[in-house]
């Protein structure tokens, strides 16, 4: 099968399965999970391997090139994302599974089992879509299946506190992007083009471009949580069913960094808006140490999980002023690897604070003692995860920041070294916080409890693999400068 | 002045207005009205734009068509959120405190 | 100035001060009913800028469908009683509010006062397409990728609205009058008609299916909410497998065609017409039952009515 066939899959192949889903009912919903899970990831495993064979793949939907019609793109960056769509997809889906179980619980749970299938299946499509996309109004639609089919999620866990951490999340994510749309139309009305190489060509510095860019990267900094707009992240994260969390934290949030690291370095450079790297930078900043003093201050592990996430994407940020110019190319080694690696163990982590509630009363931090002894699978995946998180040697975590890191010390803006290792700092409190608890023992009088193994097998084997890209890290780099992805990064 | 023009910062003013509503408001059903007003304000200066030509071109009208549709989708989801925050807890409004 | 002008100088003026009195005004109920009468307005702006298609659907929603829902809500939700928030708070967010929106209005004067976009292209290459309406085909054939993900956004609406009713028991409205039954009966068929029509024309004039579909989803909320027609009581898998259908008929012909090794959503020359109305009819079903689901439709509805009306009158 040519490329584009993978990539047409990658999204088609989601779509139909929340359909049948849909159709299917309670009953039926995690078994066409399983197997939309299973040949959506072979999408993207053979997408991955036509773009290493081949550079960027493109498809022009329709027969029309743009600007007439829409493209679709694959380059290095949007394979590596869409292989971690899959990796984390896979995990969340068999651990989903468990989850919901198949039968009984009652009419809310047979209303959470059907609806939840499709509700997944079509993040999954919109995740692929985005990241495929190469017409930014089609990134917009897909933007809008991310943000609805995410709130719904949240809200599927019925409890008041999700409930209304649903429904801020609504109302902050359409404000979002009702942003980016007006920066979108602007661009149209100037340039007369929606496509990404198209207006890349034409926008020039002005009025126009920095209306249009303050506007499109604020609705996208809006969605990735950057501090201060970060409020509605942890009690949605925090508040959704576990496998939610996992893919809420792991892959949505990723999406509107890629779209800011797409804007940014390929179609708004002719914008010409410096400060707005630095911008992100030094608010990125601000999140890393906010978001970790916030985590030190939770007593459920799904929120010292949640408060995590805004600290990580903090790291995140710090690569827009650390790729202009000589560093572009290790700046996006450095964040793609750390997007990976953050995705598999965060993910990870909320798999296992899953397994955790499915197995004990509550995912209190008190609670949690001997949980070593007592859900050893479970404790394992936890301490891995962390490794990656606390971005310790080797561990794709460490990877990724040490990348980060040398690009900082490398074009001498070592200024940006600071908050990392200061995060690194703060996530050794609240993980430790955390792992003490997991890892102790209790003097034999807790009896061992059991979680399904599935839930704490995908945990596991995520937490490995964030692990993994550590020791190997050279396999997802490759697949990211394929198609001159870091190339095109570059001014 | 063209109609364009006129119509096109009449869609920012009421983009501005929607916005405010959004803002002032805690109660989600005023900020739904917020967020819908917001929403034509913007559609509208995308339209309004688009009639710079004659015949008008198509291609903003789609877009807005899509537009709206997602926007109804969006209202539906949370006005459905906004009755049953307010069967739960007796307001429909975010609750007050934050995290888990 | 002409007459046309002026109407526009009164309506663009208007637009933003109804909508600031629907932020401002205090009363809930008369603030959704502020966003309805923008929603006539606004209808009347779009065909005063050429475009009748978005005309269209403004009405059949504002006037329909959403402002069915917001009614809907508003009969569930209290008034907001919520003490306003202090005049200088207010004053703050309008000025932050306004400091926002000023660089827009800027960025918006200086664009050239003419610009023709894609349209010519698009102008020229529509003989191409299926359709022989400009906006149909942009839809459905330059664009219809997006045209085919939108869809899966009401899917998601309808699907995440479940989600977020978590069970309640739909409302049994209450018996309708003999007048509201006459009159329902009378114009049930011709709204079915209606939404006919908007399909069939929608391939080479204003229309199409989002038209018809929201139209005919009206009907549907209509015939429920008055009572008058009694529509068949159908399982719950049909509901959904009736919601589900347009997208199916959609995402089935966007996989023929990329199998088919041309290009995804190339439609074969031939048959392209007749595909687009074809899908277009889908559409137009699928967008009825969105409509009809979002108004008190649940995914696993009880077949007991009675165990339903005892709850219901429990609650109330």
């Amino acid at each position: 099968m040519s490329g584009a066939a993978w990539a047409i899959g990658a999204v088609l192949v989601p779509l139909a399965g929340a359909t049948a889903a849909l159709v299917g009912g309670a009953r039926a919903g995690r078994w066409v999970g399983l197997a939309t899970a299973g040949a959506s990831a072979a999408c993207a495993g053979g997408l991955a391997s036509a773009v290493l064979a081949g550079g960027t793949v493109r498809h022009r939907v329709g027969g029309w090139g743009a600007p007439l019609g829409i493209e679709l793109r694959a380059d290095g960056l949007s394979a590596l994302m869409l292989v971690m769509v899959a990796a984390v997809g896979i995990a969340v889906t068999v651990s989903a599974a468990a989850y919901f179980g198949g039968a009984g619980g009652g009419e809310e749970q047979g209303r959470r089992r059907l609806l939840f299938w499709p509700l997944w299946l079509f993040l999954w499509a919109a995740l692929d879509a985005l990241f495929l996309a190469a017409d930014v109004f089609n990134v917009y639609v897909t933007l809008e299946l991310v943000g609805l089919s995410a709130v719904g999620l949240v809200a599927l866990a019925g409890d008041r506190a999700a409930l209304g951490a649903a429904a801020r999340y609504l109302v902050l994510a359409l404000l979002g992007s009702l942003a980016y749309l007006l920066g979108v139309g602007l661009l149209y009305a100037g340039l007369g083009t929606l496509d990404a190489g198209g207006i890349r060509a034409a926008l020039g510095p002005g009025l126009l471009a920095t209306a249009a860019g303050a506007l499109v990267l604020g609705g996208l900094a809006l969605k990735a949580a950057l501090f201060p707009l970060h409020g509605w992240l942890p009690p949605a994260h925090a508040g959704a069913p576990a496998p939610v969390s996992a893919a809420l934290s792991a892959l949505v949030v990723k999406a509107a960094f890629y779209l800011l690291v797409r804007f940014t370095r390929e179609i708004l450079p002719g914008a010409a808006l410096p400060r707005a790297e630095v911008l992100l930078g030094a608010l990125g900043a601000a999140g890393i140490v906010w978001g970790s003093l916030q985590a030190l201050r939770q007593d459920r592990l799904k929120g010292v999980v949640a408060y995590s996430t805004v600290a990580q994407l903090g790291y995140l940020f710090l690569f827009f002023p650390l790729a202009r110019d000589a560093g572009a190319a290790t700046a996006l080694s450095g964040a793609g690897l750390f997007a990976l690696a953050h995705a598999l163990a965060k993910a990870a982590l909320f798999l296992a604070s899953g397994a955790i509630l499915k197995a004990l009363p509550s995912d209190r931090l008190d609670g949690l003692a001997g949980l070593g002894s007592r859900m050893p699978l479970t404790a394992a995946a936890v301490a891995v995860a962390s490794v990656s998180i606390l971005a310790l040697p080797p561990s794709g975590g460490f990877a990724g920041k040490w990348l980060l890191l040398s690009t900082a010390f490398a074009t001498g803006r070592w200024g940006w070294a600071v908050p990392m290792l200061l995060g690194g700092v703060l996530a050794a409190g609240y993980s430790f916080r955390v792992l003490e608890r997991a890892i102790a023992s209790t003097p034999g009088d807790a009896p061992p409890v059991r979680a399904p193994l599935a839930m704490e097998l995908s945990a596991l084997a995520l937490a490995l693999a964030a692990f993994a890209v550590g020791l190997v890290p050279w396999a997802p780099l490759r697949l990211l400068g394929a198609g001159g992805a870091l190339a095109g990064v570059a001014p | 002045m063209t109609s364009a023009h006129l119509f096109a910062f009449s869609g920012v003013a009421l983009l501005g207005a929607g916005l405010l509503g959004v803002l002032a408001h805690r109660h989600l059903v005023r900020r739904v009205v917020g967020l819908n007003l917001a929403g034509s304000g913007v559609f509208l200066v995308i339209v309004a734009l688009a009639r710079r030509s004659d015949p008008p071109d198509p291609v903003p009208h789609a877009l807005v068509l899509t537009g709206l549709v997602v926007g109804l989708s969006a209202t539906a989801l949370a006005l459905a959120l906004a009755v049953r925050l307010h069967r739960e807890t007796g307001a429909a409004r975010v609750p007050e405190e934050d995290g888990p | 100035m002409t007459a046309g002008l002026a109407l526009d100088v009164l309506l663009a003026v208007a637009l933003p001060l109804v909508g600031l009195a629907a932020v401002l005004r205090r009363d809930l109920v008369q603030s959704v009913m502020l966003l309805f009468s923008l929603g006539v307005l606004l209808a009347i702006a779009w065909a005063r800028l050429g475009a009748p298609d978005i005309a269209m659907v403004e009405a059949a929603l504002g006037a329909g469908v959403t402002g069915v829902l917001f009614l809907s809500a508003l009969a569930r939700v209290g008034p907001d009683d919520a003490a306003p928030r202090a005049a200088s708070v207010r004053v703050a967010l309008a000025a932050l509010a306004a400091a926002a929106v000023a660089p827009v209005a800027l960025a918006v004067e200086a664009l050239p006062r003419a610009f023709e976009g894609l349209g010519r292209e698009v102008l020229a290459r529509v003989p191409e397409t299926g359709a022989t309406h400009p906006v149909t085909s942009v839809l459905l054939d330059f664009r219809g990728y997006d045209t085919l993900l939108e869809i899966a956004v009401l899917l998601l609406a309808v699907l995440g609205a479940w989600a977020a009713r978590g069970g309640a028991p739909s409302p049994r409205p209450p018996a309708p009058g003999p007048i509201l039954t006459a009159a329902v009966r009378l114009l049930l068929p011709l709204m079915v008609v209606v939404a006919g029509v908007l399909l069939w024309v929608g391939s080479s004039a204003p229309g199409g299916a989002f038209q018809a579909g929201t139209v005919l989803g009206t009907t549907l909320v209509l015939a429920t909410l008055s009572g008058g027609v009694a529509l068949p009581r159908v399982p719950p898998w049909v509901v959904r497998s009736m919601l589900a259908l347009g997208f199916a008929v959609f995402l089935a012909v966007a996989g023929a065609t990329a199998a088919s090794g041309r290009a995804l959503l190339r439609y074969p020359g031939a048959h392209a017409a007749g595909l687009l109305l074809a899908i277009e009819a889908a559409l137009t079903i699928s967008i009825a039952v969105v409509v009809w689901a979002l108004f008190e439709r649940d995914p696993e509805e009880r077949r007991a009515e009675g165990e339903a009306g005892g709850r219901e009158g429990e609650a109330a």
